[in-house]
Order: structure tokens, then sequence, then C-alpha cells
């Protein structure tokens, strides 16, 4: 027993990246895929990693010294990078607890649909990943698994419950039948929801409204990952006191954060998907004839104008809110892509009311910023234990997407209290 | 050659489902394809040299080229039909 013990640490001490690509290939062969695939998937997983974590240097590199120069040259303390939720997804699936989530996710989700505590079968597996990062966010102040696991599970039953409680709501406005949406991106915006309908009972603020196209012709710009990195690298760049080479030198290192992370993080979502839709087979098979609903990415709700229009809007006003919003240190940056996510329910609730939903948009990201500030010291050392290197100086990260997660900070601080 | 937009929210995720499934079936019917995964909002920068649209977002825009839904690819259920979908629009 005692070596079996040691046998298990001593795989764990191997280091992060190791420990899922072997998970992933041990849960191929589990669904029964051919040795061959299941451990390419592994390896695809282990070389992701290393790409992920390649960019993440190099948008701390960069980013690192020149917010330092801002800070002291302009005294805003934006002193926290936004490091994205693909680079957050890869420090959750870096931890230790990792492995546990996908077996685990699934049985909680089959126990719920069997004992109608739920009417979401998730098949956005990916999507774990949010579970995965409160079960390593616990795991880092407690050194508990087990707490972890449990957050997870927390974390799982109020994504659930959200996905069960917004499917009415989101089918209709949305068309999409027979669908709910679980990612943890977006349910932590739930509340947003009770906030639009407040909103909309207001007279005279209840008929504003704009129309989508005029926004997008407009702010159009603000969509494109690629010019938002050249620009915001750039801007930054400048008032840290760079020379104009150095600026368009940051500027273009920004760009291609922005374009190459995405690209990275598709390769540990190829490495992932065989897994992934073996599960949603297994899972289809057995609950597939209920009336139930598909829990899908939210993504399925993202291309509709009045979410595009929003969420673009609300670039240049999150940029604006850390600047201005006392307390708050956290630097938008990878996130800036992510607001979509952000903004799904709050538009559904709105019906389409583009003016109602930068409101709420408003409030709610700003609420994320100071949460995201709150929890940047464990996200920092989470993202040291998965080898990610930090420039010297107090320069620290966390993100919008999941550090700013609030179901995830409220969970976090309840384990905090008894660690 | 056919060139194809794949698009999602985010361009990462559920657009490499269905980036993966688009390009072996082009590979079982032997037809070349040019494959740009993107975010659903970009849509506009590649519209110029779009033959077809597959997206698992939703899209109310009207284009030059056809768009196909490929939310099928999420759930699993009636993924055959979405296939051949595309496959006639590769083959035009």
């Amino acid at each position: 027993m005692q070596g079996f013990v040691d046998f298990i640490q001593g795989f764990l001490d191997l280091g992060a990246t190791v420990i899922l690509p072997v998970a992933i290939f041990l849960l191929g062969l589990f669904f029964g895929q051919k040795p061959g695939k299941a451990f390419r998937s592994g390896l695809t997983i282990g070389v992701a990693f290393v790409g992920i974590f390649l960019v993440i240097d190099l948008l701390v590199n960069n980013l690192g010294p020149a917010a330092q120069g801002m800070v002291e040259r302009l005294g805003v303390n934006l002193n926290v990078l936004d490091v994205g939720w693909p680079a957050t997804s890869s420090i959750a699936w870096a931890s230790v607890v990792a492995p546990f989530i996908i077996p685990l996710g699934l049985i909680v989700n089959v126990v719920m649909l069997l004992t109608k505590t739920t009417k979401t079968m998730n098949v956005d597996i990916w999507n774990f990943w949010h579970y995965t990062f409160m079960a390593a966010m616990i795991y880092a102040v407690s050194g508990s698994i087990i707490q972890g696991l449990i957050g997870a599970v927390l974390f799982q039953i109020v994504a659930l419950k959200v996905a069960d409680w917004t499917a009415p709501m989101m089918s209709k406005f949305y068309d999409l039948p027979g669908v709910s949406i679980a990612t943890g991106s977006t349910i932590s915006y739930a509340p947003g929801i009770f906030l639009v309908r407040g909103l909309q009972k207001i007279p005279g603020v209840k008929d504003w409204n704009a129309d989508p196209e005029s926004i997008q012709k407009r702010f159009g710009v603000f969509g494109e990952s690629i010019f938002i990195g050249l620009f915001l690298g750039a801007v930054i760049g400048a008032l840290a006191g760079y020379g104009a080479g150095e600026v368009i030198e940051i500027g273009m290192a920004m760009a291609a954060v922005m374009v190459l992370m995405p690209r990275m993080v598709k390769i540990l979502m190829e490495g992932l998907m065989p897994v992934s839709e073996s599960a949603r087979t297994w899972l289809n098979k057995r609950f597939g004839d209920r009336d139930i609903y598909i829990g899908l990415d939210a993504a399925v709700a993202l291309g509709h104008p009045a979410v595009i229009s929003t969420a673009l809007i609300l670039v240049p006003i999150t940029v604006l809110m850390a600047v201005i919003l006392p307390g708050n240190a956290v630097l938008p940056f990878g996130d800036l892509a992510t607001i979509p996510f952000i903004v799904a329910f709050i538009v559904g609730a709105a019906r389409g009311n583009i003016v109602h939903s930068v409101i709420v948009g408003t409030v709610m990201i700003a609420i994320s910023l100071y949460v995201a500030t709150d929890v940047a010291p464990i996200f920092t050392e989470m993202a040291q234990t998965a080898n990610l290197d930090l420039p010297e100086g107090s320069v620290q990260v966390s993100s919008i997407d999941q550090g700013g997660n609030i179901v995830n900070w409220i969970i976090f601080k309840i384990f905090d209290l008894f660690n | 050659m056919k060139t194809v937009l794949v698009a999602c929210g985010a361009g990462i995720a559920t657009s490499t489902v269905v980036n993966n499934a688009i390009e072996e079936l082009a590979k079982e019917n032997n037809i070349k394809v040019d494959l740009k995964q993107i975010k659903i909002s970009e849509v506009g920068a590649y519209a110029d040299s779009a033959d077809l649209l597959v997206t698992t977002a939703m899209t109310q825009k009207e284009y030059d080229f056809p768009v196909i839904n490929a939310r099928n690819f999420l759930t699993g259920i009636g993924m055959e039909d979405t296939k051949a979908q595309i496959l006639e629009e590769l083959k035009k």
C-alpha cells in the first residue's frame, strides 16, 4: 500500500504538465480508444502546454515591465495582468487536481440527471476547465485535493442549476430549442438578469435602445483581437514612457499574443476532443431519449447581432473602468476578447436591447474587475506552480473570465475561511 | 479550391470541433478546402474571399455565400445531415 502511495506521490511530483497527458491517455483507453490514438491525444496536450506557456511568457515579459513603467510614471495602479481565459484554462488543466475532474464531472452530472435534480446533460466537456480551476484554486490554499474536488462539484451544481433556470429564456431569444448553457464564463453573470429586469421597469429608461448594425460599423475594430492587441500594447508602451521604436515593438508583441494564444489553446482542445467526443456519445446513449436539455458552450448564442454590438461597446468601457475604478488593479487584456461570453445571458434577458445590456454589462464587469483583483495573489501563485516564470518585480496575473468569476469567488471565500 | 470560414464565439473551442470534422470530410471525399477558423465577429473581414460559412454560433446577417449552422456537431445529434449539407456545398 505504502509503495502505491509513494508511486502516486512520485507521479504527482513529476510536474503538472505530465499529469494531464497521462490522465487523458488512460481516459481514452477507458472509453475504448485504440492505444495509439489515446497516446496521441495525451501527447498533443503536452505539446499544447509547451506552446501556451511560451505565449504567456511573451505576454508577461513584454506587458509586465510596460505596466510597471506605467504605474511608476502615472500612478495608475494596474499591476495585475489579465492573461485571458485561454491562459487561465491552461493553468487550471496544469494543476494536479485536473485528472480527476473529467470523470468526476461526468459522475456528478449523471447522478443529478438520475435524481432529477437537473435537466441539463452537459456535453461541453471542454468547459469542465472552469470546475478544474475552482478545484485548483482551493487546492492552492488548502493543499487538499479532496477539498478542491468538493469545491469543483459545488461550482458544477451551480452551473447546472443556472443552466436549467436560464434555458427557457435562452431558447426563446436565441432560438435554441432543447439547449441550455452551462459555460462557467457565462453562468457567473446570471445575476445580471435581475438587473436587466429591474432596469426594464423604470419609466423612460425602458424605452432606450440602439441599432446593432450601426454599432457594428462604428466599433467593429474592437471585435478583431489582432487590432486590440496592437492598439493596447502601443498605448501602454507610450504611457510607460517608451520610445517610438519600443512602442511599435510592444504593440506588435501584443498583437502576436492575441493571435497566437487562441492557436495554442486550439491544440489543447484537439488533444481533449477525442475524450470529449467519447464522453458525449456515452452520455447520449444513456440519456439521449429523455426530455432534457443538452448543455452546450455559450458560443452557440454569440453570433447574435445584439451580443456582438454589446460586447464591442463594452471593450473600451472595460478599459476605461479599469483606469478609473478606485481599488481595481487589473489591467484588462486577454479577456477583452471574452466579453461576448460575459453578456450572453444579459442580452438574452434584455431581449436584445443593447442600451440595457451595456448598462448591466458595465456593472457586472466592474464587479468582475474587483473580484479578479482580489484573487490575484492566489492566481499568481497558481500560475507559478504551473511553471510560469513571472518577471521580477511586483507584477501579478489574474483574468476577468475565471479570475473575476463571481461564483468561483464566493465558493473560494467559503473554503478560504476554513483554511 | 473553396474557402470555408469556420466560426464560433472565440474561434477556439467549438470551431475546432467543426474544423476537424470538415477536414476529415474533405479528405474522405478527396476535396481540397481552405479552412479558416475565426471568431463570428470577424466574418466581415473575410467575407470577400469566402465560399461558405459554417458556424456553431448563430448569425442573422445576409451574406453572398451560403451559411450552414453546425450546432449538431456539438450535440452529436443529427450530425450526418449537417455533414451531407456541407459536402453538397463543397462539391458545387
